[in-house]
C-alpha cells in the first residue's frame, strides 16, 4: 500500500507537488497521467527516496518513507523496484551484469541460481540471447525491456514505471504495457505508471489519477476518467 | 551580483569538501573494491600515459633550452644539468603536466560521471540497493589518485631525459657534464618537493572531476558544464595548491635545516 498525505514539494520557487495527496492499495494499476513538468516523475522518485518532500508523509507498507535516512532506505528500495525514464542500463557492464546487479545487491545467491534467474528475467521481457552483449550494442528499445527485467528479477511487490514507453516504435509500446499489464497481474504487484500515453491507461489500468500544476485533477476508475469534465482530461481524450 | 558569486562558489568549495569526506568515509567503512580500483588504474595509466610522457619530455626539453640561453651569458654552462633537473622537479614538471593530466583524467572522469548521472545510471544504482559513492566514485577516486601519482612521477623522470637530450643537441653539453652537477643541485628535499606535489595534484584532480560529474544536472548540456567546470576548478586549483606546497615545503625544510 501507498499513500501520499500533503505531499509538498518544490524546486527554488517553483512547486511541484503542492499538497498531493492519494492512497493506492495493494495489487492495483494506478496511471498518473499530466503533461511534461508536472511532478510525476518528482512522484515516484519522492517514493523510492531519490527525492524528499519538503512537506507531508510518504506511507509505504506502514513505514513513512519521507521520514527515512538514506542508510535506512533499503527495505523501501528493495520493496519497490523502479523502471526510469531512460534505460539507465551500466554501459561498462553486459545484459547480464545488468541484470544480476540488483539481485546481487540485495541477495546472497548462488552463482548457479543468480544465472538462472537472470534467463528467466531475460525470458520475460522476451529477449533470449542477448546477456553478452553490452547495453551500446543494442536498441532503445531493447534497453527499455532490459531495464524493466533488471527491474523485476528483485520481485518487488512495487513496481514503479517513469514514461515506460516513451521514445519507442509503437510495436515495443504494445508489448511494454502487455508486459506491465502481464507482470503485474503475474506477480500481483502493486503498479504506478507515469505516463502520458490515455490510450494505455485506459487499456490497462485500475485506476487514473490526472495531475496538472502540482494538484490531482480527477483521480478514479477508467470509466469515470472517460466521463470525466475535467478540461485537461477531456484534452487527454480528445487524443484517444 | 558578486556576493551571489562569492556564496556560489563558497557552496561550491563547501560541498566538494563534504563530497571528499564522503568519499573518506564510505571507503573507510566498506575498503574499496580491489578490483574496479585496479581497472581504475589500469584505464587512466593506459589513457593517459602517453600525453604525460610527451608532455614531462618536452617540459624538460624546453627548460632545457631556456637555461641553455641565460647560462651561456654568465660562461656557466656546466651547471646546465644540475639548474634545469632542479627547476624541472621542484616547479614546472609537476605544474604543466598535472595541467595536462586534468585536461585529460579530469575531463573524461567529469564526462563519465556526469553521463550516469543525467541519464539515471547513479539512481537506478541507488535503487538497486548499492551506495553509488562507494560502487562508482570510490573506486575511481583513489584509481585516479595514484594512477595520477604515477603519472606525474613517470612524467618528471621522462622531463629529466628530455632535458638530457636537449642538453647534449642544443647545448652541446656532454652528458658527463650535464649530469655532474645534478646531485648538487638536485638533492632529497628538491625530490620529494615534486613528489609531494605530484601527489597533492593527483588528488585535488581526482576529487574535482569526481566531484563535478557526480553532481551534475540538465542533460548533454550539464554534462559539458561539469567538463568545463572541472578542467577551469582543476587549473585553479593545482596554481593555488602549488604556491601553498612551494612555501609549505620551503618553510619545512628552513626548519629542518635550523636556519
Amino acid at each position: 500500500m501507498i499513500e501520499f498525505k500533503n505531499v509538498v514539494k518544490s524546486f527554488g520557487q517553483k512547486t511541484v507537488l503542492n499538497k498531493v495527496s492519494f492512497k493506492i492499495e495493494r495489487g492495483q494499476i494506478v496511471f498518473i497521467l499530466g503533461i511534461s513538468g508536472t511532478g510525476k516523475s518528482v512522484m515516484l522518485k519522492n517514493i523510492v527516496g531519490l527525492l524528499t518532500p519538503d512537506a507531508g508523509e510518504i506511507w509505504v507498507d506502514g513505514v513513512d518513507a519521507a521520514k527515512l535516512s538514506e542508510e535506512s532506505y533499503g527495505p523501501i528500495r528493495k520493496k519497490c523496484g523502479m523502471v526510469f525514464q531512460q534505460p539507465a542500463l551500466f554501459d561498462s557492464m553486459t545484459v547480464f551484469e545488468n541484470i544480476a546487479f540488483g539481485l546481487r545487491k540485495h541477495f546472497q545467491l548462488p552463482e548457479s541460481e543468480i544465472k538462472s534467474r537472470v534467463l528467466k528475467a531475460l525470458s520475460l521481457v522476451n529477449l533470449d540471447d542477448i546477456g553478452e552483449r553490452f547495453p551500446s550494442n543494442i536498441s532503445y528499445g531493447m534497453q527499455k525491456r532490459v531495464s524493466l527485467a533488471r527491474t523485476i528479477i528483485i520481485e518487488p511487490e512495487i513496481l514503479l514505471f517513469d514514461e515506460p514507453t516513451t521514445g519507442l516504435d509503437p510495436i515495443t509500446t504494445n508489448a511494454i504495457n502487455s508486459l506491465i499489464q502481464d507482470l503485474s497481474r503475474r506477480l500481483k504487484t502493486t503498479s504506478l505508471v507515469v505516463s502520458h500515453d490515455m490510450n494505455c491507461a485506459l487499456a490497462i489500468a485500475d485506476r487514473i489519477i490526472v495531475l496538472d500544476r502540482g494538484m490531482i485533477v480527477e483521480d478514479g476508475t477508467v470509466e469515470s476518467v472517460r466521463n470525466s469534465k475535467v478540461p485537461l482530461v477531456k484534452d487527454f481524450l480528445a487524443e484517444v | 551580483m558578486v556576493f551571489m558569486r562569492i556564496k556560489v562558489l563558497i557552496d561550491d568549495i563547501g560541498g566538494g569538501i563534504l563530497f571528499l569526506g564522503q568519499i573518506i568515509l564510505t571507503a573507510i567503512r566498506t575498503p574499496a573494491k580491489i578490483d574496479l580500483t585496479l581497472e581504475q588504474i589500469y584505464k587512466v595509466t593506459a589513457q593517459s600515459f602517453a600525453t604525460t610522457a610527451m608532455a614531462g619530455f618536452f617540459v624538460g626539453a624546453i627548460m632545457t633550452i631556456q637555461f641553455t640561453m641565460q647560462l651561456n651569458e654568465f660562461s656557466a654552462l656546466e651547471y646546465l644539468g644540475g639548474i634545469s633537473t632542479s627547476a624541472t622537479l621542484r616547479e614546472v614538471g609537476p605544474l604543466l603536466i598535472a595541467f595536462m593530466l586534468s585536461g585529460k583524467v579530469g575531463a573524461f572522469t567529469a564526462a563519465e560521471l556526469g553521463t550516469m548521472r543525467v541519464t539515471e545510471q547513479i539512481d537506478a544504482i541507488r535503487c538497486l540497493g548499492a551506495n553509488p559513492i562507494r560502487e562508482i566514485i570510490v573506486p575511481r577516486f583513489f584509481g585516479i589518485v595514484t594512477a595520477s601519482f604515477v603519472l606525474l612521477s613517470g612524467g618528471l623522470v621522462l622531463s629529466i631525459i628530455g632535458g638530457l637530450l636537449m642538453g647534449g643537441l642544443f647545448a652541446e653539453v656532454s652528458f658527463q657534464e650535464y649530469v655532474r652537477h645534478i646531485p648538487t643541485l638536485v638533492t632529497m628535499p628538491s625530490i620529494f618537493n615534486g613528489l609531494f606535489k605530484s601527489f597533492v595534484f593527483a588528488f585535488l584532480i581526482a576529487t574535482i572531476c569526481t566531484y563535478r560529474g557526480y553532481t551534475a544536472t540538465g542533460g548533454a548540456k550539464g554534462v559539458g558544464k561539469a567538463v568545463l567546470q572541472t578542467a577551469v576548478a582543476c587549473m585553479i586549483a593545482i596554481v593555488l595548491s602549488d604556491w601553498v606546497t612551494t612555501v609549505f615545503t620551503d618553510t619545512a625544510l628552513t626548519l629542518i635545516r635550523g636556519e
